[in-house]
């Protein structure tokens, strides 16, 4: 399957002027997909709240740097998201998770984990995560997303990569099913604010449609109660 | 994924109705039984069931929501509303005692819309019904949160059955959510489709201008 690379357009620009021993016509060649972008614009199907797609949230993750160690050499390569590089055999270095991805596909480094992305710690996590009634930290902010593209791409430099995979989907229903109870004491004590610590931006987004239609119900029956109160605050269309 | 080519406008709940909300309108023929508080003179023709000229002082007759709006007001007597039995002491005990069990779709349909809608009509019973709809929305609110986040991938048609419109509308939305992350999950997100826009396009033949 293709993965759909969302920073291929700034790779390509960047090795279109550059000129170096890279042409751009691999680079261009192998970028496969268009980016994330043109297919979520179709998809917009609720005018009440534009949500966000799932695979938008993909392409934020996309952003986060992870260690890789390369098999050839290139010097510093300057992208308008910053500089990266130089690269070196067998040196490792910091690279966003597209070009980690992009490079991996194409066999030309290996992926060290995060250093969270390990059997002992995520068992931790999940424990600490069962055991608290409030949500704990993770790892990261994008520990679902890193989780599945990571292991997707590039699950033979990742050890144990199947225990991970059920680790971190253990720790995303327990919080799943934390967030849902809290959803729901919200609503039953007609709470006005809560806190959402620790909530990654893919568990708001997955019940972000559904809370905020129901808090919309909530609120307009609230104002039923109070008689006169809503007058003239009804949206226009 | 369902993908609409408009958006739709989505109901008004409360007391305001949505001008161009589908539901809205069809709220608004929702019928009431009513009584006249003065005669109709010459109007006798709309009541079928008597072949009088004039349709009386204190005639019962149902009227739909939208006309029995407008001709209510509250100085000058013209028809008196009754609130419908879903909304009434009876009911709204059984409401309080458990609100999951009713079947809200046999009840309403809009169970919620047409209850706020009733708030328009003077009646001692008023602040009783409303906070009766905040609470019967409030204990139906888990089990339409569970359902329309669990059912991946099964036929719904059971779990929405008892739902009202608006619990309806809340259930989709929920499972949107569940089915667009599903998707990413199994890595069909990644994949292009066309937009149903461009599915529905229909190129307007020649043969279609020419008259």
């Amino acid at each position: 399957m293709p993965i759909v690379h969302n920073g291929a357009v700034t790779s390509c620009v960047f090795f279109a002027v550059s000129g170096n021993s890279y042409s751009a016509g691999t680079f261009i060649s192998s970028t496969v997909g268009v980016p994330a972008l043109t297919h979520s614009f179709c998809k917009q199907n609720n005018p009440a709240v534009q949500t966000m797609d799932p695979s938008e949230v993909e392409f934020l993750a996309e952003k986060e740097m992870v260690k890789i160690i390369p098999n050839f050499s290139l010097d510093k390569i300057y992208l308008i998201g910053g500089d990266l590089g130089p690269f070196n055999p067998g040196l490792p270095v910091d690279v966003p998770v597209w070009l980690a991805l992009n490079l991996k596909q194409r066999q030309k480094c290996r992926i060290v984990p995060p250093e969270w992305m390990d059997v002992e710690k995520l068992e931790e996590i999940r424990e600490l995560e069962r055991k608290e009634d409030a949500f704990t930290p993770v790892p990261s902010p994008y520990y679902m997303e890193l989780t599945k593209l990571l292991l997707n791409h590039a699950s033979d430099n990742i050890p144990k990569a199947d225990e991970i995979r059920t680790l971190v989907k253990d720790i995303w229903d327990t919080r799943i099913a934390k967030l849902r109870l809290s959803a729901d004491s919200f609503i039953s004590q007609q709470e006005a604010h809560a806190k959402l610590d620790n909530l990654t931006l893919m568990e708001i987004n997955t019940t972000r449609t559904f809370l905020l239609d129901s808090l919309n119900c909530m609120y307009k029956l609230r104002s039923n109660l109070q008689p006169g109160s809503n007058k003239g605050k009804a949206l226009d269309y | 994924m369902d993908s609409q080519a408009y958006l739709p406008v989505p109901p008004g709940v409360g007391m305001e109705e949505n001008f161009f909300s589908l539901d809205d309108i069809l709220l608004s023929h929702e019928r009431l039984s009513c009584r006249t508080e003065c005669a109709f003179p010459r109007l006798g023709f709309l009541e079928k069931s008597g072949d009088t000229r004039d349709i009386a002082e204190g005639t019962k007759m149902e009227l739909p929501l939208w006309l029995a709006k407008g001709l209510y007001e509250r100085k000058r007597r013209v028809v008196s509303v009754e609130v419908p039995k879903v909304y009434r002491e009876g009911w709204r005990t059984v409401f309080s005692a458990d609100p999951t069990v009713v079947d809200l779709q046999k009840m309403g349909p809009y169970y919620y819309g047409l209850g706020s809608q009733m708030l328009h009509f003077d009646s001692p019973e008023n602040p009783d019904v409303a906070q009766s709809l905040l609470q019967t929305f409030i204990g139906r609110f888990r089990r339409t949160m569970d359902s329309s986040q669990n059912a991946y991938n099964e036929d719904t048609s059971v779990l929405v059955e008892r739902l009202d419109c608006l619990e309806r509308a809340l259930f989709r939305s929920g499972q949107s959510g569940l089915n667009g992350f599903q998707s990413w999950e199994k890595g069909r997100a990644s994949h292009l489709t066309a937009s149903t826009l461009v599915l529905n396009y229909r190129k307007r033949k020649m043969a279609d201008t020419q008259p």
